[in-house]
């Protein structure tokens, strides 16, 4: 518009994303945001589902955090400062989820199973037909870890 | 910073930026402190919802079949209506940083005034959808009453949908604050090539309130 120090023009021209460049990326992110609905109506299973919109939430966020959050231009620090705080949520996730998935009930302990978690979700007062969790079921979350509680 | 009234109005027609804390070399030199600072906080806000994420895909392994009919259950019209809202609203609040960054303050106080729109628009669907959930008694906890939802874990579902949106919702109420307070210092034109990083920082707020809902969405409404 008007004109600045030199040193000012110079760490201009450094971050510049110019407007047709931000209308371009919201055009590719509304396109992404109608993709994710696409894939949710596809006829494939619950896991290709949620790995589809994950993947493409993915590409969403690192389209906003490059061109509208200027991490492309930017500064190395806060790189590294977004990206690290990210690494440190995938580890969160991946070590919790491993635990959670890879849980058994310990089928050869003379311990009895702890009473079911699903039927303490229910509340009492539920109109009848609402309980309807089948009784003996197993692989729920209770059992290996509360029957290590009862000892 | 506060005070914009001591400063004298440029030729070019923004105000002088404010003085340079004693410990900065330069203006530029302040900025990216200023932006480092910003980065750091969103890494701790990413930390923040890391535990509500968790949570869903904790109770999502141990429910998927509630959280299946409770997903079917939400309006996928209001939820992409909200996710293009908000998109949008991160489109206008970039632009008004470009602008700010150029020295136009006034476009920047309008784009600024779009968002903030764009964000009251997102809590008044929002609020729609709550009503609905309230009236159909799809509740956290011990609140839960609605029928259609057959499966176990339909309470331990709108935990996760209730404590996520409603966190997200808070950051939102945030963000439109800040916004606000940047577009009237972007009216009294403060901001200029040398000096706008509040405009920056707040656009940065309201971005990362744009990437939780982001995942969020397909999350709760889609799978």
């Amino acid at each position: 518009m008007a004109t600045t120090t030199p040193h000012a023009a110079a760490a201009h021209a450094k971050h510049e994303t110019g407007p047709s460049r931000l209308v371009l990326n919201w055009l590719v992110l509304c396109g992404l945001t109608f993709a994710t609905f696409g894939f949710s109506q596809l006829p494939i299973s619950p896991g290709m589902h949620l790995a589809a919109a994950l993947t493409i939430s993915t590409v969403k966020v690192v389209l906003v955090v490059l061109i509208f959050m200027h991490l492309w231009h930017g500064e190395g620090i806060n790189r590294i400062v977004f990206v690290t705080s990210f690494v440190f949520l995938l580890l969160l996730m991946f070590f919790v989820m491993a635990d959670v998935v890879t849980r058994f009930p310990l089928s050869n302990s003379r311990i009895p199973p702890m009473p079911q978690v699903d039927q303490k979700m229910m509340p009492s007062g539920m109109p009848p037909g609402m309980s309807n969790v089948p009784q003996g079921h197993s692989g729920g979350p209770g059992p290996s870890s509360g029957e290590a509680g009862k000892q | 910073m506060q005070s914009s009234a001591a400063r004298k109005m440029t030729p070019e027609g923004w105000l002088e930026p404010p003085p340079l804390p004693h410990h900065y070399d330069t203006i530029e030199n302040h900025q990216a402190a200023l932006r480092f600072g910003m980065w750091l906080f969103l890494g701790t806000e990413v930390l923040l919802f890391a535990g509500i994420f968790l949570g869903y895909f904790v109770f999502r392994h141990y429910f998927p079949e509630s959280f299946e009919q409770a997903a079917r259950h939400l309006s996928v019209v209001l939820g992409t209506a909200n996710t293009l809202l908000l998109l949008t609203s991160s489109l206008t609040v970039a632009l008004a940083h470009h602008n700010a960054e150029h020295g136009k303050n006034r476009n920047a106080f309008w784009l600024l005034m779009a968002s903030v729109s764009m964000g009251a628009g997102f809590l008044g669907i929002k609020a729609v959808e709550y009503t609905e959930k309230f009236h159909e008694g799809a509740l956290p906890g011990k609140f839960f009453s609605f029928s259609e939802i057959t499966a176990p874990g339909g309470p331990v579902f709108y935990v996760v949908y209730f404590f996520s949106t409603g966190l997200h919702a808070l950051h939102v109420v945030v963000g439109m604050s800040l916004l606000t307070w940047v577009a009237i210092r972007c009216w009294r034109k403060e901001f200029s090539p040398t000096y706008y990083a509040p405009v920056e920082n707040a656009g940065l707020y309201w971005h990362l309130v744009d990437l939780v809902w982001i995942f969020l969405y397909p999350l709760l409404y889609l799978v």
